[in-house]
This record gives structure tokens, sequence and C-alpha cells, in this order.
């Protein structure tokens, strides 16, 4: 695996940003793009625009082709069982509400209970929280341990008669934790519980195999996957698809709509209602067959030892804090640094062409417990080196040194 | 760009030991702000006498240098003001971090105009506005005995 010839693919890194090189780490937020995905946006829209699924037109007939070769190399790459497990959403917000709102409609009851843990990011607890507001349902929260981690064990302990879902991130956008799904799976199956994964972090740094994983759902945002904004992907067991009520109204997700009644399409047509984001499906092959053409195995050991190298670096650095040290962890690192604020980490990295984020990275409930208001997080991709955390490092330091900190 | 205009010494200062960081005994006025991209938050305490004027003021909370420097030297500049002068002190103020090369008011002596003037080099770090402008807002709100609680996003 050669970084250099992986950085050349991506046009952002022949940029200077205020005069420097940019040094991205703020791919947990979102990734850049290769070459070859921004160039199939551009292509599709300047030779083979139409809109998908409605026309009999050469141009639209074509266009449905494409859209759906998508749908069959997501359906390769995670490993479902069937190609239509795969719904094309907005995101993996929208996937998130998709899943909570159609299980609220038809197979939750007001009593029963939702197991998530104290890792999630916003999206996979507000969209069941709308459920505590208009079910009653009630929401549990499994605790993190000492290194920032949700052991099978606490989620097993939170579980009670009344649990019916646990809903869990795969790779915690925050402390690195990767959970143990599999066995969460399992071992909740057992006991009747759906498993719904929050897998945006997971799908961009992890081997992923539904079949084996087993879980009744997964998100997953697009953009974070070196492909376009506007972009996620639900999978879905075939039977809660099958079972479930649609999501939203409109058309392309009918069957017959009649003065007195209307019933709906098959899958997937009837999760993807209205015009859809189009060119970003088509251009997000791209990314596929690019994350492809590397090997996620290469991609797991560059970011492992990235990961390393950089959780190292920092831990010798006096004043920083790193938030987590779980046994399996990935992609990000995030941290404080004792007496600067991260936003003013942020301010002056960001002067050395550094980017990383500072906030609390849409996971309050973790940063309550935590008991800090913010932290600062670098993330890696693909394209990053050693190099990058050395910048980093140095940029602490520069920090550090504005601050008169020792 | 330029760090050093807007980390000043002075505002480092402010930054690490804020002034009037406390709850004020007896205050008749207060109002909550919060970040909500940032989480930074801050709580306003205003005692107004019976001629309105500030007779104490403090705040809590936590957040950035920038918003713990801006607070802390809003708070100083506002006591012994009265509501009027200090309202002005803030369109000012607010004026000057969107567009304005400098202060105007008259309620201002040229040490305090110098002082606040140090929060300018901001005007350079667009996302970090809203770290200056928190607790000037949340100022207004606590006068104006705004139940609501300020956010930046609006
Ligand atoms: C763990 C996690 N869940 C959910 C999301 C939301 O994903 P999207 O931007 O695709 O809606 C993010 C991204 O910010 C995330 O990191």
């Amino acid at each position: 695996m050669n970084i250099d010839h992986i950085k050349k693919e991506f046009p952002i890194f022949d940029e200077k940003i205020q005069n420097n090189d940019l040094v991205y780490l703020d791919s947990a937020n979102s990734s850049q793009k290769p070459k070859i995905v921004v160039d199939r946006i551009n292509e599709f829209y300047t030779k083979q625009f139409s809109n998908v699924g409605r026309s009999v037109h050469y141009l639209a007939v074509a266009a449905t082709n494409l859209y759906e070769n998508t749908r069959t190399s997501m359906q390769r790459y995670i490993n479902a069982k069937d190609k239509n497990e795969i719904v094309f959403t907005k995101g993996a917000t929208e996937a998130l509400n998709l899943v909570a709102n159609t299980l609220g409609q038809n197979y939750l009851k007001e009593g029963d209970e939702v197991l998530i843990t104290e890792l999630e990011h916003h999206s996979n607890y507000v969209p069941w929280h709308f459920l505590r507001k208009s079910k009653n349902i009630k929401i549990n929260f499994a605790e993190i341990n000492e290194v920032g981690e949700v052991t099978l064990e606490e989620i097993e302990k939170k579980i009670t008669p009344k649990t019916k879902i646990i809903s869990i991130t795969h790779l915690s956008n925050v402390t690195g934790a990767i959970l143990p799904v599999k066995e969460i799976t399992d071992m909740a199956h057992s006991k009747g519980i759906i498993v719904v994964v929050d897998g945006c972090q997971g799908a961009p740094h992890l081997k992923l195999d539904m079949q084996d994983l087993d879980c009744d759902f997964y998100a997953i945002s697009c953009h974070k996957m070196y492909g376009p904004t506007g972009l996620g992907v639900l999978y879905g067991k075939k039977k809660w698809l099958e079972e479930l009520p649609p999501y939203q109204g409109g058309g392309g997700m009918i069957n017959e709509v009649k003065k007195d009644r209307i019933t709906y399409g098959d899958l997937p047509n009837k999760y993807e209602a209205g015009t859809m984001a189009t060119a970003q499906v088509i251009a997000f092959d791209q990314s596929i067959k690019f994350l492809e053409s590397i090997g996620i195995e290469n991609i797991m050991k560059h970011e492992a030892e990235l990961i390393e190298y950089g959780q190292e670096l920092l831990q010798k650095n006096n004043s920083v804090k790193l938030l987590g040290n779980p046994k399996n962890k990935g992609g990000v690192l995030s941290f404080i640094l004792e007496g600067v604020h991260p936003h003013d980490i942020a301010t002056i990295l960001d002067e050395d062409g550094v980017a990383i984020r500072a906030g609390h990275h849409c996971c309050q409930i973790l940063h309550d417990k935590l008991d800090i208001p913010a932290s600062a997080r670098a993330s890696v991709g693909v394209y990053n080196t050693k190099e990058d955390l050395d910048q980093l490092n140095d940029s602490i330091n520069n920090c550090k040194k504005i601050f008169n900190l020792k | 760009m330029n760090l050093k205009e807007l980390y000043q010494e002075i505002i480092l200062e402010h930054g690490k030991n804020p002034r009037n960081l406390r709850k004020t005994e007896n205050f008749n006025k207060d109002a909550k702000g919060n970040n909500p991209l940032c989480g930074d938050n801050v709580h306003v305490y205003l005692k107004l006498n019976g001629q309105k004027i500030v007779e104490d003021i403090s705040f809590e909370g936590s957040g950035c240098a920038i918003s713990m420097a801006s607070a802390s030297i809003m708070t100083d500049l506002i006591k012994g003001k009265n509501e009027h002068e200090a309202k002005e002190i803030v369109e000012d103020f607010l004026g000057m971090i969107k567009e304005n090369p400098e202060l105007k008011s008259e309620n201002l002596k040229e040490d305090e105009k110098t002082k606040l003037m140090c929060l300018s080099g901001v005007k350079q770090y667009p996302m970090r506005v809203k770290c200056a402008t928190l607790s000037w807002h949340t100022l207004v709100s606590a006068f104006d005995n705004k139940r609501e609680e300020i956010k930046t996003e609006n």
C-alpha cells in the first residue's frame, strides 16, 4: 500500500490551505473525495443525466441501471444476502430515523425499552427520544468503562424483560472503541431482541460482513467512506424491511394509488420515496471500487499503525490527555489539553493547516459522563501518514507555547 | 490571519483568570446562553439598583479562552453603568466585532476601549465570532429578563 500514490488520487491535497499543505485529520467527520468520485458526478451530469426508475427513454434506462449497479456493489461490499436489503437514504441520520420511526409504528408498545449506550451519536439517540415522547417507551443506557468502551457484559446487564431493541455504535466517534457487535447480536437474538447498528464509523474502517455480523439493521454514511454527501445506506434484513411500514410517502414507493386505498411498492422502492440522490448514488460506486482496489484489510492495517503511532506520540506529550484507551480501537484520537479549550486548540492547529474537530462531536451524553464540555479530535483515513501525526504533535506544542504551558 | 492578534496576552490572562466568575448574591436579573455547536455556556447575573445602575455583575460558565476573556472584560466594563449605557456599549461592541474598525461609544473611556479592542482579532476568524459575542447577547437578555436561553445559532 503506497500512501503517496493514494494521496495523489485526492485532488484536495494539491491545494494550499491558507498557504499550508493540508494535514487533514477530520475524516471521522467527513472524508475527502478521490478524483474518480468527483469526476463521476461531473460525467453523469454532463453526459448521462436522467432521473431513474420512471421514464422508458434511453437515458432513463441507462441511469437506472447505473443506480442499481451501486446497490449491487454495496451488497457485495457489506456481504448482504440480498440486493434489496440495501436502501439508499440521505445519510446515516435518515437511516436511523427510518428504523426508529418504522419500528415505533409497528413494533414497539408503551413501556417497551430500547437499550443504547453512552457512546452514541445524537443521531442514534434523538430518533429514539421521539418515541419516548410519542410512544412512552423507555431508553436505557449501557455505560462506558474506565477505558471508554462498552462491553458485552455491560450490555447484558442492562437488558430487562422489556428490552425490545438494542441500538449501538460499531465504532465510537469519540473514544474509538470498537464494540463486539457480533457477540452482542448473538446474545440479543437469543433473547428475541432486535439489534440496530450505527455503522457510520465502522463502515470506513472495518471489514463488514452483514451475514456474519447478523445484526438486523446497519446504518452507513457514504460521505465518510470517500463518497458524496447527501447519501447514506440502510442495510436491513429482508424480513424486517418487508414487514415494517414505509417511512415516507410519495412517488416511486407505491404500487397502486386509488381514492380509497393505496398499496406500496416492493423492496427496495418501498423505502426510496421521491427523486433520490441519483448522481451521488452513481458516483458512490466509484468509492466502493476505490476501497476495494486498496483492500479493507490493508486499510485496517495502515490505520491501526497510525492510531498506535499517534497514541504513543500524544501519550508522551505531557499536558495531553487522551480520551479512552480501549483494547479495540480504530480511527480516532480524541484528547484534551490541560488549560487550553478544544476550540482554541483547533484554531491554533488550523493556522498550520492541521484540520481537526473540536466540540462534543454530537456526543453530549458521553462528554457529560467524562465531565468535560468538549474535546479535540484527530481522526485518520487512508491518505494519512505518520508525518501528519508528527505535524499534529508539533502544532499541539505550538498551542502549549502560546498558552505558556510546560 | 494572525494568531498573535487573536491570542493577545490580555486575552490569555483574562481567559486564565476571569474576573467576576462567580454568582452575584441577591441578583435581580439573570439569563443563560449557550453555544450548541461547541457546548460553551454562560450564565450572567445582574444586580441593578433603583436607578437601574449595575451594582454588580458576574457570570458562571465554561468555554474557550476567547469566550471567557470576552465575558470577563465585559463584566469589568459594565459594572457601574446604567442599563441604557450598558446596552449602548453592547451595540458598539457587536458592531465592532462584525464590521466597524473601531469603537464609537461615548460611554467607554479610552483605556476601556483599548481593552475591548483586544478582542478585535476575532474578526478574522468567523467561526470564533460567536465565542466572543455569546456573553454580550446573554447580558442583553438578562436586562430584558428573557426567559429563553440565548443560542448563538440565532
Ligand atoms: C457515529 C455517527 N453516527 C451518525 C452520524 C451521522 O451521519 P450522517 O452525517 O450520514 O447523517 C455520524 C456522523 O457525523 C457519526 O459519526
